[in-house]
């Protein structure tokens, strides 16, 4: 409970007179309904007698609708945006919100649109009616016959003996304002159980926000061993290059090319990872799949890198988890392709049977460039991605090409 | 004297900048090189090292594997020192555990590869002190430092044992002691007689891994 200074404090604060146009959105928005069976009704009245005519009307026209309209996504998201801007309550984080919504979501929704509509309604019908009411009740004691109050019905009698009106009018508006500040309360309350995700929601989020964690800290990691590399090959080659330059200039002049070389790959690396993570951070949801292959070719190809690609079978079979994982195990072996054969022509077949995805590349070996025993360090993402789904994965040379095959089960058991 | 070195790294271009590294140095030779930690036992009784330069990360048996074998399969096996990338890598504790007597980062400087080499080969202080520290500190055992107390250290030998894992030699830690360096060096072979260590850093690990010295003493 707010103590007696913060209660003092509640018509001077912004937040009650923010909260206090939130409920004056409510009572606009209701307007329509009643108007609207205020014309359905006198329409029925000929079928079903005067009576059920307007029970039909009302039911449907302001219990149904409202419903109905609180069901609508939009109305959800523009309840949740003013809820936030105008009652000053964070529902739960945006991405919780704009996932799917599921029917007791719905629903959810549906009672907190009409409990703002009920709740406006009431304060915006007495924000309308009370102003001409206080006036009224100050002329009350001068007048000489009955003073009607504003619209409202009761009449007071003119006289001095009425100026006990005069206080209770100038209180009215007051009292109106902590009951509108008394009710919003309630509502800010009730938000986050009405606007906000449902456990199921939740957990999906953060079931998502997991693996997005997972997936940034193996990439973390990959950056971590590649770049590390690189720069240790080149801390080393360089020490070696600068005590041998006089004594061995051959192997300094190796040594060069060498660190050039790591160097570069470091770069590439560091590149490749921090554009994955961009990727990430710029299209959180959705993430690429399948669907999106002829983008990623395209944009391959676009990097001057000759892709021939052949694909059969139906990719929009494929199981949303499996299809994103094979995305980017296309994805990884393309790099793989590009880093460390060159601009070489790949060709990429993508087979969807009934119970496995088949996924082969395949690029010429270069032979100026020797097959280093332990490297390959990309191909370890793609492992341990095959290895999470229970695929297999063999990569090696085979007759003058590079070959790298995967082969995912569709429905794997658990 | 002359020491031999023997090289074990998975990356060709590690082992030849290494190698050119060592070879400059007129008192220290590569002996050999070897890309996987299967290889070292046997090239190891072939060559007789008196260092080995071994690799934490190998695609067949690793750094650790590698150096359990050799110690356990060699007579008079030569002392380990591993390599590493990362300074906070996990597999260098292990390694440490295993029987290696010291690590090197490789983006060491030269300077510091060579003084490495010949330091362990004489055993006579501890490598990186500080750092060995870190990682104890990071593997520090759960239980209460019981391990120790039957190793049946008198009072001078466990100060001793403190000043080693500092990093002293034994013409510091006799400076310290206002004792004669004959002195500290009996001392120390009891140390690692009655720990069952073979050098200063298995003497080291085993006292903080017993917890019989915490990584805040230091």
């Amino acid at each position: 409970m707010p103590g007696p200074r913060e209660l003092l404090a509640i018509p001077a604060s912004r937040t009650t007179w923010r909260r206090y146009a939130y409920l004056v959105i409510g009572a606009a928005l209701v307007a329509p309904y009643p108007t609207l069976a205020g014309f359905v009704a006198p329409a029925l009245e000929g079928g079903f007698g005067a009576v059920a005519a307007w029970v039909v009307a009302i039911a449907v026209c302001c219990v149904a609708l409202p419903i109905a309209t609180g069901m609508l996504t939009a109305v959800r998201e523009l309840e949740i945006a003013a809820a936030r801007l105008l009652l000053g309550v964070e529902v739960g984080d945006a991405e919780m919100i704009h996932s799917e919504v599921s029917l007791s979501t719905r629903w959810r929704s549906a009672a907190w649109f009409v409990a703002h509509l009920v709740v406006g309604g009431v304060i915006g019908t007495l924000t309308v009616v009370l102003p001409p009411a206080v006036v009224s009740a100050f002329t009350a004691p001068f007048a000489t016959g009955d003073v009607q109050l504003g619209q409202l019905d009761p009449t007071v009698p003119g006289g001095p003996g009425s100026a006990w009106i005069v206080p209770l009018a100038l209180l009215s508006p007051v009292a109106l304002v902590y009951l509108a500040a008394g009710a919003s309360a309630l509502l800010a309350r009730l938000a986050p159980r009405l606007l906000g995700p449902s456990p199921a929601e939740r957990l999906a989020a953060v079931q998502r926000h997991a693996m997005r964690l997972a997936e940034r800290n193996r990439l973390a990691r990959e950056l971590h061993d590649s770049v590390g590399h690189a720069l240790s090959i080149v801390t080393v080659q360089a020490g070696a290059a600068g005590r041998v330059l006089d004594s061995d200039p051959t192997f300094a002049r190796r040594a060069l090319t060498d660190i050039e070389t790591s160097a570069r790959n470091g770069l590439r690396d560091l590149d490749h990872v921090l554009g994955l993570l961009r990727d990430d951070a710029a299209a959180r949801t959705p993430t690429p799949t399948l669907a999106d292959l002829q983008r990623l070719l395209a944009s391959t190809r676009s990097a001057g890198i000759h892709v021939a690609a052949e694909l059969t079978g139906r990719v929009d079979d494929v199981p949303q988890a499996i299809s994103s994982e094979a995305y980017r195990i296309v994805q990884e072996s393309l790099t793989n392709a590009a880093r460390h054969a060159g601009h070489v022509p790949v060709s990429l077949s993508l087979n969807v049977g009934a119970e496995h995805l088949e996924i082969e590349l395949t690029n010429p070996l270069d032979a100026s460039r020797p097959h280093r025993p332990g490297g390959g360090r990309g191909l370890n993402g793609i492992q341990e991605r095959v290895m999470s789904l229970r695929g297999q994965v063999s990569a090696a040379p085979d007759a003058g090409q590079w070959r790298i095959a995967v082969r995912l089960p569709l429905h794997p058991k658990p | 004297m002359n020491l031999g070195v023997l090289l074990v790294d998975d990356e060709p271009l590690i082992r030849s900048g290494l190698r050119a590294i060592i070879d400059a140095e007129p008192d220290l030779t590569v002996l050999g090189e070897a890309e996987d930690g299967a290889a070292v036992t046997p090239m190891v009784r072939r060559l007789r090292p008196d260092v080995v330069l071994m690799d934490v990360r190998m695609p067949v048996v690793d750094g650790i594997e590698a150096t359990r074998r050799l110690l356990a399969n060699v007579d008079f096996p030569p002392r380990v020192l591993v390599l590493t990338t990362f300074e906070n890598d996990d597999y260098v504790f292990d390694a440490l555990r295993a029987g290696a007597s010291g690590f090197l980062l490789k983006r060491a400087r030269p300077d510091d590869v060579v003084r490495a080499i010949r330091l362990l080969a004489a055993g006579d202080s501890l490598l990186f002190p500080a750092a060995i520290r870190e990682l104890a500190a990071r593997h520090a055992p759960a239980q209460a430092p019981a391990g120790l107390d039957s190793a049946g250290l008198t009072d001078r030998e466990a100060e001793i044992l403190r000043l080693i894992a500092q990093g002293l030699s034994n013409a510091e830690i006799a400076a310290q002691l206002i004792v004669s360096h004959e002195t500290v060096k009996t001392h120390v072979a009891h140390v690692l007689t009655k720990l069952d260590a073979r050098d200063r850093t298995q003497a080291v690990i085993r006292a903080y891994h017993t917890g019989f010295i915490t990584p805040q003493d230091g």
